[in-house]
């Protein structure tokens, strides 16, 4: 368990959440996808943390707040997901592509 | 601040095999105690109907449905009894002794239980019956109330104690317990319980309106599972209470393990009894009482705490 | 610390971690999905406990559980497919998508491998989470304080998106349509009952 090893994993976890993120049509599996990259990138930020920030704990205090960001990101997603229901009857995100040329 | 110790992995699975199976074993004859009967009941059946229902159920058949998800649906009642497991560890089992006594303890308590709410909801969802999936519904609207409940009692409780680890509560009410000096809490202490073991009025899960809800297609060794893990929750949560507000192991002339088995067969008891005493509440009465009654008494309680804490 | 069972432990949770990530997108029923992204999820908590951030990984372990419930009552409300009866991938841009995610993650490995760390000695473990609640409410009070204001303004954003009631008297619902029974033929609308209000006006739907 070195810093390399850890961020490798962090950097493979994010690596999948990327691919989440672009490649799923239904709008709650795009946003498992976003989770997915901010799980990578609170692993980086624990690993970083322990091997070279000293046990500082301004970083577990980014890494709060990066969960709190997930909280955010999640509450209200889902909200405009709801509404994009009502609006436009929209569970995909081929269903609205009023901005596509 | 004393360190955490820890004991032996393999030792340490078998004292929780052990423990939470005599709990779940005296949950069910305290339930027998409890329940009516129609020509009373004597102490040698009562302590031997257990047993003989378990290996009643144990012979059954098993009921199947169609095309459930046949993975998650055999994990849920495990995985339910594996998180009750999971939390017993962090409670005080002896004087100062529990089985991996983390400096987190009561933060891995919350999450047991939220994990708890996952594994609910997976057993009503699997069995691809709509009875079971109303059930687990229901309970997951109910469920995040009682995690909000539930963390700021636990909260309050770790404020004298300065320390989030379970032992250092315990210690700190080594003059008075957590029952006088914060009285509301242990009144949402078992109204959480209640909730999370599914049980009296605020079995929403399992309730007789959903024929048995979650625990309608599961028969045989599958719902002896599922009675034995609801059970292991109910000593687990009990067993919690005592420490954080009856005082665990503090008490006169008897040794510490020995009380903290006092206090919390007094715990199990009074919550049965709450539990067969009091009706069923609908699933959207109990959303508003929770949310609009037991919400703020929680957060004055948490007030509360916190100024007797400072003073 | 016996650093050879840390390593095992360190080794089993991140390729825990990463497997049920990949199988996140690969299931084809929906709630696995949803409780696959939480049993990645706990393992990379798992080893966030390994690097003693133990609050943390603990924290992580407390936030998740509800959030990917949630996540599967949404899977579940709004999927077409939720138990995984039919095989389902509902994908577009598939090649770009992994060449995306194979690129970035290689160029955030190259960064892990090449890249010039400090290494620091964490000071001992006993006393971490003192440290942390006095951090959190002493010097980084004005961070901790925005984070819940944003809290709260993102309960009251989400509870006015979503909420029934719209901001004119009406029903948030008023003029939407449920979608055709076919879906190449823009017409084949089913029919709604008409729906009275309190006023006693019943909306025409077309």
């Amino acid at each position: 368990m070195t810093l390399t090893t850890t961020l490798i994993v962090s950097a493979f976890l994010w690596g999948i959440g990327v691919y989440g993120a672009l490649s799923q049509q239904s709008f709650v599996m795009l946003m498992m996808g976003l989770e997915m990259m901010i799980n990578g990138a609170l692993l980086a930020g624990a690993a970083i943390w322990h091997f070279s920030g000293a046990g500082n704990p301004e970083g577990q205090l980014l890494i709060i707040i990066g969960m709190a960001v997930m909280a955010i990101e999640m509450a209200v997603g889902f909200a405009v997901v709801i509404n994009v229901y009502r609006v436009r009857q929209a569970d995909v995100t081929e269903s609205i592509e009023d901005l596509k040329r | 601040m004393p360190d955490v110790t820890f004991i032996n992995p393999i030792l340490s699975s078998i004292a929780v095999f052990v423990l939470l199976g005599f709990g779940a074993y005296v949950a069910a004859v305290i339930n027998r105690v409890l329940t009516p009967a129609p020509r009373g009941a004597r102490l040698a059946a009562v302590l031997l109907a257990p047993i003989r229902q378990g290996f009643l159920l144990l012979k059954e058949q098993l009921n199947c449905t169609e095309r459930p998800d046949m993975m998650l649906w055999s994990v849920a009642p495990a995985a339910y009894a594996t998180v009750a497991a999971c939390a017993f560890t962090v409670v005080p089992v002896d004087s100062h002794l529990a089985i991996a006594d983390v400096r987190t303890g009561i933060v891995l308590f919350g999450a047991a239980e939220a994990l708890a709410i996952v594994a609910l909801f997976l057993h009503g969802w699997s069995p691809n019956s709509h009875l079971p999936l109303i059930g687990g519904y229901r309970f997951v609207a109910l469920g995040l109330s009682y995690e909000l409940l539930s963390m700021f009692v636990l909260i309050a409780a770790a404020l004298p104690a300065e320390s989030l680890q379970v032992s250092q509560i315990v210690s700190s009410q080594a003059k008075i317990w957590n029952v006088v000096r914060q009285p509301l809490g242990l009144p949402l202490w078992i109204v959480v319980t209640l909730g999370i073991t599914f049980t009296g009025p605020l079995n929403l899960a399992d309730g007789s309106d959903l024929a048995a809800g979650t625990a309608m297609e599961i028969s045989g060794r599958h719902l002896l599972l599922w009675k034995i893990a609801r059970n292991i929750m109910l000593t687990v949560f009990c067993a919690m209470g005592a420490s954080i507000f009856l005082g665990g192991w503090h008490g006169p002339l008897l040794a510490g393990w020995a009380w903290i088995l006092i206090k919390t067969l007094a715990l199990m008891v009074l919550v049965s009894w709450i539990g067969k005493r009091l009706a069923r509440l609908p699933a959207e009465r109990a959303v508003l009482y929770l949310w609009t009654i037991g919400l703020p008494i929680s957060f004055l309680h948490l007030l509360q705490a916190g100024i007797e804490a400072l003073v | 610390m016996n650093t050879l069972w840390t390593d095992i432990a360190f080794w089993f949770f991140s390729l825990g971690a990463i497997w049920f990530g990949w199988r996140v997108f690969r299931t084809d029923s929906m709630v696995r999905a949803s409780f696959a992204l939480l049993a990645s999820f706990l393992n990379a908590a798992a080893v966030m406990i390994l690097l003693l951030a133990e609050y943390l990984g603990v924290a992580l372990f407390f936030m998740m559980a509800v959030e990917m419930t949630v996540m599967a009552l949404f899977m579940v409300g709004f999927m077409m497919n939720p138990a995984g009866l039919n095989p389902m991938m509902m994908v577009h841009q598939h090649a770009l998508s992994i060449l995306f995610g194979v690129v970035g993650g290689a160029v955030l490995a190259a960064v892990a491998v090449f890249g010039d760390f400090p290494l620091r000695e964490m000071g001992p473990a006993v006393g971490q989470i003192d440290q942390l609640g006095t951090e959190l409410l002493g010097n980084s009070m004005l961070i901790f304080e925005t984070a819940g204001i944003a809290l709260l303004a993102t309960m009251l954003g989400a509870i006015i998106l979503s909420s029934r009631s719209n901001r004119f008297d009406t029903r948030s619902d008023d003029g939407s349509m449920p979608p055709p029974l076919d879906p190449n033929d823009p017409d084949s609308v089913p029919d709604i009952e008409q729906e009275e209000d309190q006023a006693g006006h019943s909306h025409h739907h077309h």
